[in-house]
């Protein structure tokens, strides 16, 4: 399992405009952390720069006390693998055996080992019946969990999804969901990048960007309760929690019962 | 689009099935040799007398072959017509006058507004056309009215009828057995079968293994591409723009609406796929290990043997 450090990052596109300044991050084996905040607020960039898949001006990303870099970027991304937003833009394969496959054969993962890794993996993530089909006759569900697959195959520690459920229906997003906390209750560290609060609730601890600075890093809990600092990042809190601090006539223990039924997820 | 052919796949069990996909590969280049070095007609009826025998051995549907052969019509026709024009060896078969004049242009005119016509009714192809061109013929050369504007003289040269045809026969039987190919190869083993035969080139500095991932990659994203260019035509479409309809300077400006955001989705589509192939751990150049292997079998010595015995057979009728 893998720990994961970021430490004074900052970076740009430009030169000018800094998109993420000074993030300070830590993240501990099998945590899962949401990355929340709008659209513009560095979380994307952030993912990015954690895989390598962007350099940073300055700062470093740490897995396992490796520091991320050129020469280390091959080993570091046996241990994190990220799922992207589009799952049309991330399937490389003509079919579904061959994209499981992609990540191992460019780790030179002999082909015995890949064929039983396909089928196990494939099992997992309920994609067994579709492993001969081609991408264009799976749904979006269908190829984000594929998209999984593959990274499981890989014996990755880390797991990052960049707004991996925001082109889902809302079935397939619930089903996602559900598949990844049970990745997390097998041990596996979650980093959930996202706009949405609804989704923000399955994770340990919240990190809000603004601006590209880290707004708030808190517990779930505690991250709900500033609903200002929530509402100064451009972010809206849950219909049902939005009621609840609306409710001033309540007993303050059940109100502190329906809070926390809140994040049972 | 749907209905193309030539370069899909269809899942099978015949002769051509068992076959790697590196055999298959180098008999179409072996038999396409062969092809080129027939001088006569009655050698290319054999070769297509062969081919047609391929097929049935390979359990492949003729009628499906011909249907896919639809798209290369206007080019099958284009050639026709190319050799007839052009070739003017040979005994002359037909000197016809023909002369422009207000009949001929007006039946030109009505016979070209009628094919039109029958196209946009959905009543197009290839029977309209051959009757329109007879329309044509018909009218330059018979019908005269008044002063004549115009005239030339049509002729038909006895090699140009046969070197027409035989070139024709020649492209039909080429595009035949590259169709085999595709229909009883599955992308992805095509991909490997040219990564292997074309990995002695890594000693000039072309890496197959990434040529293949090119050509695998491009046939991923085909249906990708195209279901983008519906949206992006619907789209359109509910904006009142109509790609069948209007006169051929909006058919261009059309075709370059649609072209300029499919090739921004395009570009943008490649970053995000080299991300994600990067973000698995693909570095351009480094060895990878496969999970398919091709393995030659004793299916593959009889095509091969036969496919040599072809080009064989073809050189000795040459040399005799």
């Amino acid at each position: 399992m893998s720990k994961l450090e970021i430490n004074d990052l900052s970076f740009t596109y430009t030169g000018k405009r800094m998109i993420l300044k000074n993030i300070q991050l830590q993240i501990q084996k099998g945590e899962w952390v949401a990355i929340l905040g709008h659209n513009g607020s560095g979380k994307s960039t952030l993912a990015k720069c954690i895989v390598g898949l962007l350099e940073p001006q300055s700062g470093s990303v740490v897995v396992d006390d490796m520091v991320l870099s050129h020469k280390t970027a091959y080993e570091i991304r046996k241990k994190i693998g990220i799922v992207f937003q589009n799952p049309d833009n991330q399937f490389v394969g003509v079919t579904v055996r061959d994209d499981i496959a992609f990540g191992m054969e460019n780790l030179g993962i002999p082909k015995d080992q890949m064929i039983s890794s396909i089928d196990f993996y494939a099992e997992k993530v309920g994609v067994k019946e579709m492993l001969d089909k081609e991408p264009s006759t799976l749904s979006g569900g269908q190829k984000q969990r594929v998209a999984i697959a593959g990274i499981l195959a890989m014996h990755t520690d880390v797991m990052v999804f960049d707004e991996a459920t925001s082109m889902l229906d809302p079935y397939a997003r619930n089903e996602l969901m559900q598949y990844i906390q049970e990745l997390h209750q097998e041990g596996m560290t979650i980093l959930m990048i996202t706009h949405d609060i609804e989704e923000a609730l399955y994770a340990d601890r919240i990190v809000v960007l603004k601006g590209g600075e880290v707004h708030l890093d808190a517990s779930k809990e505690e991250a709900l309760r500033q609903t200002e600092r929530m509402t100064e990042a451009g972010l809206e809190l849950p219909v049902s929690l939005r009621i609840l601090n609306g409710v001033t006539n309540l007993d303050p223990s059940w109100k502190e019962y329906l809070w926390a039924s809140t994040f049972d997820k | 689009m749907k209905n193309i052919v030539i370069g899909q796949f269809v899942p099978g069990s015949g002769f051509f099935y068992k076959l790697d996909p590196r055999t298959k590969i180098m008999a179409i280049i072996v038999l396409m040799v062969s092809l080129f070095l027939l001088k006569t007609m009655t050698q290319l009826l054999v070769a297509l007398a062969i081919a047609v025998i391929l097929l049935l051995i390979g359990k492949l549907s003729i009628v499906r072959i011909v249907k896919g052969l639809k798209p290369i019509f206007v080019l099958l026709i284009f050639t026709f017509f190319f050799q007839i024009f052009f070739n003017k060896t040979g005994a002359l078969w037909l000197d016809q006058t023909m002369s422009l004049n207000w009949l001929s242009a007006g039946a030109i005119v009505l016979a070209t507004v009628l094919w039109r016509v029958l196209a946009r009714w959905k009543v197009g192809g290839i029977l309209p056309f051959l009757i329109y061109l007879g329309l044509l013929y018909v009218s330059l050369s018979y019908l005269s009215y008044g002063s004549t504007w115009t005239s030339f003289q049509f002729q038909i040269y006895e090699k140009g009828v046969e070197m027409s045809v035989f070139v024709v026969i020649r492209l039909l039987i080429i595009i035949t057995l590259s169709t085999v190919l595709t229909l009883t190869t599955k992308p992805t083993d095509l991909t490997m079968g040219m990564e292997k035969l074309l990995r002695p080139l890594k000693f000039i500095g072309i890496n197959s293994e990434e040529f293949a991932l090119i050509i695998s990659i491009s046939l991923r994203y085909i249906p990708t591409i195209l279901d983008e260019a519906n949206k992006i035509m619907l789209a359109q479409a509910s904006r009142g723009a109509d790609f069948s309809q209007g006169k051929l300077k909006e058919k261009v400006k059309q075709v370059i609406s649609l072209l300029v955001p499919m090739f921004i989705i395009a570009f943008k589509r490649s970053e995000e796929l080299a991300d994600a192939m990067e973000s698995r751990n693909f570095v351009p150049g480094k060895p990878r290990s496969r999970i398919y292997d091709l393995v030659f079998g004793m299916n593959d010595i009889v095509a091969f043997v036969i496919s040599a015995g072809l080009l064989a057979a073809a050189i000795t009728i040459q040399v005799i």
